[in-house]
């Protein structure tokens, strides 16, 4: 075809042979079928995703484990009670609880409202865009969830050696290294998980739409 | 024995009736609203089906695509009416869904095995029909972006509305068409 012009093809394409396949009693079935798209799956994720986030939240907070195992490793660190010191981290442990459940609140407000936001009828870009903006206010969300997780731990070490600096006691080096290193450990896991989390469930919808995003931009670049 | 087949026949017919009762009761508790969108589809189903033609590689994938587009223009109807041209909105919705909210079954094909399991190549007895073939082939080639242009390109929308359906400038959308048709024709020559 060596002569080819697209323009010559419009009229073939526009006069294509377009079977009807569906009439009116299959198409208003359709109505009732349940939608498979990419928005519908993030948003159900992001709600589970609340709710585990929420309910671990409320169900540390109706619980007073944290401040007994706070109590046990000073134990075992050899530092003796300290009434005054355990009930100072107890009220920093109810301020980040407290702090954790006002995030959550604001971050499901504004995860809702930004979904709402999502019009179909709108351009691409901006379309491509709001969907991103959506899956954004998830992301924030998580990313100030592991922050108040790596500054609970912060809290929690700091106290075990404000206590232990307080009482003058020089704990046996295995048990130090032993607590540190769990501590240390279990955060870095935790922040590893998520992130690895993050990384499958939502890198194929997001790198699709970085994609037409790339391609949209590309076009913009090319006018001169 | 004869008694059975004739209660058996029976019944099947039974079964027939109601469904058909059913049927009707359900199309017509259908509200007006809903009557008036299917009709309009049914009008205009012709634009879904080459949208859903252009981003799918399998009939089954086609047929999901189709009904995911109905589905996301029944969502924005209202948005529709008094708003918009029907083609703006069917452009939209239609393009939107196909390529950022669509969620395959079935795994893309390489480009180069594009279209060899499906229908474009089949039944194709006369020329027009074969050119359309071949032209949906080397447009599958293209990123996803640019079969938007050139399929509103073919459809004679004019550069005003092709660039505001895809959020760019007209300038844009002039220049990349004008690539478009020389990528267009090198791979044209290439699979004729």
């Amino acid at each position: 075809m060596p002569d080819f012009d697209l323009d010559s093809f419009k009229k073939t394409w526009q006069e294509q042979p377009v079977q009807p396949k569906y009439d009116s009693s299959e198409i208003l079935q359709m109505l009732n079928r349940k939608s498979r798209n990419y928005v519908k799956y993030i948003f159900w994720i992001s709600v589970a995703e609340f709710l585990f986030f929420s309910v671990l939240g409320l169900f540390y907070f109706f619980q007073g484990e944290e401040s007994d195992s706070f109590r046990k490793i000073l134990e075992k660190l050899g530092a003796q009670k300290a009434p005054e010191i355990e009930t100072n981290f107890d009220h920093a442990y109810l301020a980040i609880k407290i702090l954790s459940l006002l995030i959550t609140a604001y971050f499901v407000l504004k995860f809702y409202q930004n979904y709402r936001k999502i019009k179909i009828e709108e351009n691409l870009k901006d379309l491509i865009i709001r969907i991103m903006k959506f899956k954004k206010t998830v992301n924030a969300f998580i990313l100030i969830s592991i922050a108040l997780l790596v500054a609970f731990t912060f809290v929690f070490t700091a106290f075990i050696f404000y206590v232990l600096n307080s009482q003058n006691v020089r704990p046996d080096n295995s048990n130090l290294i032993i607590v540190i290193i769990g501590i240390i450990v279990s955060t870095v896991l935790c922040v590893l998980l998520i992130w690895l989390y993050y990384r499958l469930v939502y890198g194929i919808i997001i790198r699709k739409l970085d994609k037409n995003l790339k391609q949209l931009k590309d076009i913009e670049s090319q006018e001169n | 024995m004869q008694c059975f087949f004739k209660l058996r026949n029976y019944t099947v017919t039974y079964q027939q009736i109601t469904a058909l009762l059913l049927s009707s009761c359900h199309y017509i508790s259908m509200t007006s609203r809903e009557k008036e969108f299917a009709q309009l589809i049914k009008d205009n189903q012709g634009l879904i089906i080459k949208v859903s033609r252009l981003y799918t590689n399998s009939l089954e994938d086609e047929e999901d695509l189709f009904q995911e587009i109905v589905l996301q223009l029944w969502r924005s109807y209202d948005s529709f009416k008094g708003n918009s041209k029907i083609s703006t909105w069917m452009y939209r919705v239609a393009l939107n869904t196909a390529i950022t909210l669509f969620r395959k079954k079935s795994k893309s094909l390489l480009t180069n095995e594009l279209d060899i399991n499906h229908r474009d190549f089949v039944e194709d007895d006369d020329e027009k029909q074969q050119q359309i073939s071949l032209l949906y082939t080397v447009i599958k080639t293209l990123p996803n972006v640019e079969r938007a242009i050139v399929m509103m390109y073919l459809d004679d929308l004019p550069y005003k509305d092709i660039a505001e359906n895809l959020g760019i400038t007209e300038v844009n959308a002039r220049v990349k068409m004008n690539r478009l048709k020389k990528t267009l024709k090198e791979q044209m020559q290439k699979y004729a």
